[in-house]
């Protein structure tokens, strides 16, 4: 994979990381609001932000995705775009945020996979902040001192002081104890997961171990660590604390690590699937191509014309030297192709047996 | 019993002995790898002209025009040359393959808003079974065995595996049988 | 009384049918069955090998049996489907009382029987022991066809017992007796693998009997011609080197010149005929008018097209002559056969390896029912009802005194005309569908409302089930032990799987129990299902379906046994006529004289075109079983009627308009499909559908004197278009017509 720079995706994917670098040192107050005890997951972090970015550069710049990429900034630019961008919302709530399209591939599939995508999606959007140093909270002094007061906490984003809230209460509650309540969500869904990947024979015949039992397996144990530092603080008095927080930071970083390289990295490309959604939109009111076989309509005649230019790029010369492109055949269209050339053969060699 | 790929045995078609009797949709929808969904075509040429019916199944070409295609890495093709259908995390349902694929092959299943091909019937030939689809074929149009057997069976034929399209030259794994000293199909 | 306790829609509700399809995510437990059994498909007579996956007592699944020889594993859709019978939403599960108004009413056994009998004793005492018929169905193993037999004869006492194998092959049969005194398929299908020439007439095979297209298609690669003789251009009839698309109905006519021309031609065994056959001199004198022009002007069918044939026919040094309900479906079925006969045995081609000729058995146990179990007119062992001899062999063999043993009874279309005349009051039937499978089902339906009483065994609530005063839920296939026998005359063995769910019985079990009741219990005493094949061993012994020397251990071993097999260390036979001693009275094969005859409801001004019937591949017989899979229904949803494009430009029909056909019987709207794969002359319509649907709502029931076969195959008809497009296939719910 790294045989080859790319020096495009490799520059951007340093821009990212500078860039995030450098709201690390905004958005803390020159560090006076990071907590030293998570550099290890900041390094982490900052490869994986490297490393997606450029991942995510070098995958665009790929014919078929670029033809993608490319046919959604002409929508964004075009007078359609207040109609595109209120069907966008649309569907990244159904697709992306309901997660829909998997739903409809199994009720008890659909629900898992959207524990998880909750689990990690509030989870990330809480630690990175955290390790970032962009949140942290600070209890109220006057609270703090007082044991005949609640304790008031306040949290502080950027610097600024945006709540207060004392321990006790339900935001107290949901904020101190969300990675916990983000660990559970994880936990059941990739247990769903797992026991799949183990029980059905489909699974079994073509999953591999790095691409799908070790995601799923880095998910739980992530997770299982997380809550090992909450059981040990609540019940243990800390006394599993250097355990608890060094493999929890291990198997934390060993994920973000593995984020541009491994199955997650499907979380990065889904919104590409909106993309492929409003191209089809577009190409509908555009016209459909009508197959040159069965006379029927098969796709839109954007995507075939794009689809052309494509193939050439890419090397491939589905035209006859006359000109006929065989893209102009549907699927069916393109069996019976092969279909009548095969009885052609067989007919002008006198059997259609032997 | 085997527990693993048998690189010998390969897979013949001969759409002139189809019977277009839909026994192979059946039992495709059986591999445990697709669900109910059936991963092989069958289709009248032009019924109303002719009965005549064809069977395709994925050729799993050496250079797949399907993964290159696909905006999202969704397709891959293994050590012993079976191109796999769409990895669902990946495939974002575009259709490049499916419009793209000189065979006409991969199946845009809508309500999964996913890509779906045949292959080969992965659970099965993996731990060196026959596919399904060849297995109850009752014409013989499908078929899977060694070289030597078919050689055997039908010494009047010869399995090609070079297909031309256009100005393309399209090597496959899957053969189909031709008048005996062929070595291409050109479909157009 | 015999009639709807309540609207037909609501009983379709209740009872289907119901699609049944797989579940996406796969049925639980098929990957780890408890049981993996070899058995065979419930389908056609080819009876292909299929293992059956069990889980909890319950079919999960299938796996191809590659080691049966005939299919090696390979299965036809309805094979790869046939488990989805299993575990069906529609499975009758407990005995019903039909109850006007109110519907089924869920009953007890003890109830149902008593009602039953008591039903039975009461119309038998006041209109006689025949006023009581039986109609039964070959799909039935052996062991039950012959309890059948039985039942009806020292039980019921009655002679009117029939079964559905009257609608199959009863013409090829009657015609194999008369020819060679035997009634069997001559070779089994290893013999077409090197037979030079192969006349495929009057069968589809590609769509009724797929798995046998392999054995045709290897044949081919060695070399083989394949001569088709159809009316439209079937599969098979695509790539075949001849395709003769006769006019339906003129079988015996293309046929007859055939064997002239062999005649003029000398393409004649002289040998084989003058030592090993008779007749020939009245055969010959009956076809020598039968010029290939006559032939022509009378089949349509280019005469160049018929010499061809001929010659490749006449001048073959092996071949193979199958045919199947095509030629057989007519008032002149067994002439239709015995004109193939002719030709067979003119050239000689018989007995000898890779010489073959046969009917192919259309039901499961087409051929092992009629041997030995429910026809009007036999006795096991293919005995004759009506020879002394036969008739006191098996009274004895089942201990009654031979006046007891009622004597020959009438068909099954007869036992419709005999309700109709008042003359049949009541009737027991199972697995048999006459309202869909029987022609002129107006006619058909009016009789079963006639009936005092009617008595059904099914599984599912059949169209005809629905008429029942009680029924009683029956098992499966896949349910119960026992054998069957397949086209070839291969007896093979049928496996229990699983047990009948809830509170459904065994077929055997209420078979039994009915006898017993009615005071035959004594002769019903059969601990299992070998018990009964032994004592159908003992009482086929002797007759020329003789299954004496074949056992349970032995089917098991050798996967298979063909009969004749007489003696316990016999191997069986899997080519008949080796040793050219044919079981006619003088030991020879008869040619008999076939003089050509229109068919009983000729084309004329008012009904000018011709009506055709046969079968699509997804569907079987009258669809009992297999409306009731999904997929299979919607590999075919509805009938079309298959109408080519100069008739209907014709008459201005278009693509999917829906047509009204109309013969003399009735009328009935299907969408047209135009191909050219069908005669200008004629159009086709699939049989397999109910109600409104039916093809047999137009269908003659006139007969075949010596067969009693009906006549589906030709009927005349006027083509009304409507002007109204008919739904997409997919979309019609009329799998479920009423």
């Amino acid at each position: 994979m790294l045989q080859k720079i790319n020096l495009k995706a490799f520059l951007v994917a340093v821009l990212a990381t500078v860039l995030t670098l450098l709201l690390v040192l905004i958005g803390s107050r020159r560090l006076q609001n990071f907590d030293a005890a998570l550099v290890a997951y900041l390094f982490g972090t900052l490869f994986a932000i490297f490393g997606i970015v450029y991942r995510y550069m070098v995958w665009i710049q790929r014919p078929p995705t670029r033809l993608y990429f490319k046919s959604s900034f002409r929508i964004l630019f075009s007078k359609d775009f207040l109609y595109y961008l209120r069907y966008a919302i649309k569907d990244f709530f159904k697709n992306i945020v309901l997660q829909d399209f998997i739903l409809k591939r199994g009720k008890k599939r659909g629900i898992s996979h959207l524990l998880m995508a909750v689990g990690c999606t509030i989870a990330f959007s809480i630690t990175f902040p955290l390790t970032f140093g962009w949140i942290h909270f600070t209890l109220d002094p006057v609270s703090g001192l007082d044991p005949n007061l609640e304790p008031i906490y306040t949290a502080h984003f950027f610097g600024f002081d945006v709540m207060h809230f004392p321990v006790k209460s339900f935001v107290g509650f949901l904020t101190f104890g969300a990675l916990n309540w983000c660990s559970l969500l994880v936990i059941i869904g990739a247990s769903y997961f797992l026991q799949k990947r183990l029980k059905d024979p489909g699974l079994i015949a073509t999953q591999t171990f790095e691409g799908d039992i070790l995601p799923l397996l880095l998910l739980i144990l992530v997770s299982l660590t997380g809550l090992g530092l909450t059981l040990d603080y609540e019940f243990m008095k800390g006394q599993t604390y250097e355990f608890m927080a060094v493999t929890h930071a291990f198997f934390v970083i060993v994920f973000l690590v593995w984020m541009p390289f491994g199955k997650f990295f499907h979380i990065i490309q889904r919104p590409a699937q909106i993309g492929a959604h409003i191209y089809r939109k577009v190409g509908k009111q555009l016209g459909m191509q009508v197959c040159k076989h069965t006379g029927k309509e098969y796709a839109t005649q954007l995507h075939i014309a794009d689809l052309k230019k494509l193939t050439r790029q890419l090397g491939f010369q589905l035209e006859s030297k006359n000109g006929q492109s065989l893209l102009e055949y549907s699927p069916e269209g393109k069996r019976d192709l092969v279909a009548i050339a095969h009885l052609k053969a067989r007919q002008e060699s006198g059997t259609y047996f032997g | 019993m085997h527990h693993y790929y048998k690189l010998q045995e390969e897979f013949f078609v001969d759409m002139q002995r189809c019977i277009g009797c839909k026994s192979c949709e059946a039992a495709c929808a059986e591999c445990e790898t697709n669900g109910e969904e059936s991963m092989i075509h069958v289709n009248y040429v032009d019924r109303a002209v002719t009965i005549q019916t064809t069977v395709q199944v994925c050729m799993h070409c050496d250079d797949p025009v399907c993964a290159n295609v696909c905006p999202a890495d969704a397709i891959t093709k293994d050590e012993f040359g079976i191109v796999h259908t769409a990895n669902t995390s990946r495939c974002i349902g575009c259709s490049n393959c499916v419009m793209a694929c000189p065979f006409g092959v991969p199946k845009k299943v809508e309500h999964y808003d996913l890509m779906m091909k045949c292959n080969m019937c992965y659970d099965r030939t993996s731990v060196g079974k026959k596919p399904m689809c060849a297995t109850v074929c009752p014409s013989g149009a499908l078929f899977y065995g060694t070289r030597e057997e078919m050689e055997k069976m039908r010494p009047n034929s010869s399995p090609v595996n070079q297909f031309v399209f256009g100005q393309e030259v399209v090597k496959t794994k899957v053969n189909i049988m031709m008048p005996k000293g062929s070595t291409e199909l050109k479909i157009f | 009384m015999a009639k709807l306790p309540i609207d037909i829609d609501r009983i379709i509700e209740q009872f289907g049918p119901t699609l049944n399809f797989p579940k996406p995510e796969g049925i639980p437990g098929r990957d780890e069955p408890d049981k993996v059994v070899e058995t065979h498909c419930c389908f056609c007579g080819m009876q292909c090998g299929i293992k059956l996956l069990a889980k909890n007592n319950k079919i999960v699944g299938f796996e191809p049996w590659m080691e049966f020889p005939f299919n090696q594993g390979r299965l036809c859709p309805k094979g790869v489907q046939r488990y989805m019978q299993d575990n069906h939403p529609d499975r009758l599960t407990t005995p019903l009382l039909n109850v006007p108004g109110e519907g089924y009413r869920p009953i007890q056994w003890e109830k149902a029987m008593d009602m039953t009998v008591s039903e039975i004793k009461r119309i038998q005492s006041l209109h006689g022991k025949d006023a009581f018929a039986v109609l039964s169905g070959v799909s039935l193993t052996n062991e039950k066809s012959y309890m059948v037999g039985k039942l009806a004869r020292t039980a019921i006492k009655t002679k009117n017992l029939d079964y559905n194998g009257r609608l199959c092959m009863v013409s090829a049969g009657a015609g194999n007796k008369k020819a060679f005194g035997l009634d069997r398929t001559s070779n089994n299908y290893d013999d077409l693998e090197k037979a030079e020439v192969i006349i495929v007439t009057g069968a589809n095979v590609s769509e009724t009997f797929p798995t046998l297209t392999y054995w045709l298609w290897r044949a081919r690669d060695n070399g083989a011609k394949l001569i088709v003789v159809d009316p439209r251009i079937i599969p098979l009839a695509r790539t075949a080197d001849i395709h003769l698309d006769i006019r339906p109905g003129t079988d015996s006519a293309l046929f007859g010149a055939i064997l002239n021309y062999m005649i003029e031609h000398d393409m004649l065994d002289h040998n084989f005929i003058d030592n090993y056959t008779s007749g020939f001199e009245a055969a010959k004198e009956a076809v020598k008018d039968y010029t290939l022009e006559w032939a022509e002007t009378i089949t349509g069918t280019k005469k160049e097209k018929i010499e061809a044939a001929a010659q490749l026919w006449g001048k073959a040094a092996t071949s193979f002559l199958l045919h199947a309900r095509g030629i057989e479906h007519h008032t002149k079925g067994v002439e239709n056969v015995l004109s193939c006969i002719n030709i067979v045995l003119a050239s000689g081609r018989i007995g000898k390896p890779y010489c073959g000729y046969g009917t192919i058995t259309g039901q499961g146990n087409g051929q092992g029912g009629r041997e030995h179990g429910h026809k009007c007119d036999q006795l096991p062992g293919n005995r004759d009802i009506e020879n002394p001899e036969h008739r006191k062999y098996i009274a004895g063999v089942w201990g009654i005194d031979e006046k007891e043993l009622p004597g020959k009874g009438l068909s099954a279309y007869e036992i419709i005309e005999a309700i109709h005349r008042n003359e049949i009051k009541g009737l027991l039937s199972l697995c048999f569908n006459p309202l869909v499978s029987l022609p002129n089902n107006n006619y058909v339906r009016e009789a079963l409302e006639k009936l005092e009483f009617y008595v059904g065994i099914d599984f599912f609530m059949s169209e005809t089930m629905r008429h029942c005063d009680i029924i009683l839920p029956g098992s499966l296939h896949e349910e119960e032990e026992g054998t069957v026998t397949t086209a070839e005359g291969r007896v093979v063995r049928i496996r229990k799987v699983v047990d009948p769910p809830k509170n459904a019985r065994t077929d055997s079990a209420i078979l039994m129990e009915l006898a017993q009741r009615l005071g035959a219990g004594d002769k019903f005493n059969f601990v299992n299902s070998e018990a009964v094949f032994n004592e159908l061993r003992v009482a086929s012994k002797g007759g020329t379906a003789d299954y004496y020397g074949i056992t349970y251990a032995k089917i098991e071993k050798n996967m298979g046994v063909f009969w004749p097999c007489p003696e316990l260390d016999h191997p069986g036979t899997p080519r008949l006529w080796e040793d050219k001693k044919f079981k006619t009275p003088d030991g020879k094969a008869h040619f008999n004289p076939v003089h050509y005859h229109p068919s009983m409801d000729p084309v004329d001004e008012e009904y000018p075109v011709i009506l055709t019937t046969g079968r699509v591949v997804s569907q079987y017989l009258s669809g009992t079983q297999t409306r009731r899979i999904g997929k299979l229904v919607e590999q075919f949803a509805q009938p079309l009627l298959e109408i080519h494009p100069t008739l209907a430009a014709q008459y201005n029909i278009q693509q999917h308009e829906e047509v009204r056909v109309i013969t003399k019987r009735g009328e009935a709207l299907f969408p047209a499909n135009i191909v050219e794969t069908i005669r200008e002359d004629t159009v086709f319509i699939p049989y397999h559908w109910p109600g409104k649907k039916s093809a047999n709502q137009l269908t003659s029931g006139h007969l075949d004197p010596i067969s009693k076969i009906p006549e589906f195959k030709v009927s005349a008809c006027q083509l009304i278009p409507t002007g109204k497009q008919a739904y997409v296939a997919k979309d019609a719910p009329d799998y479920k017509s009423n």
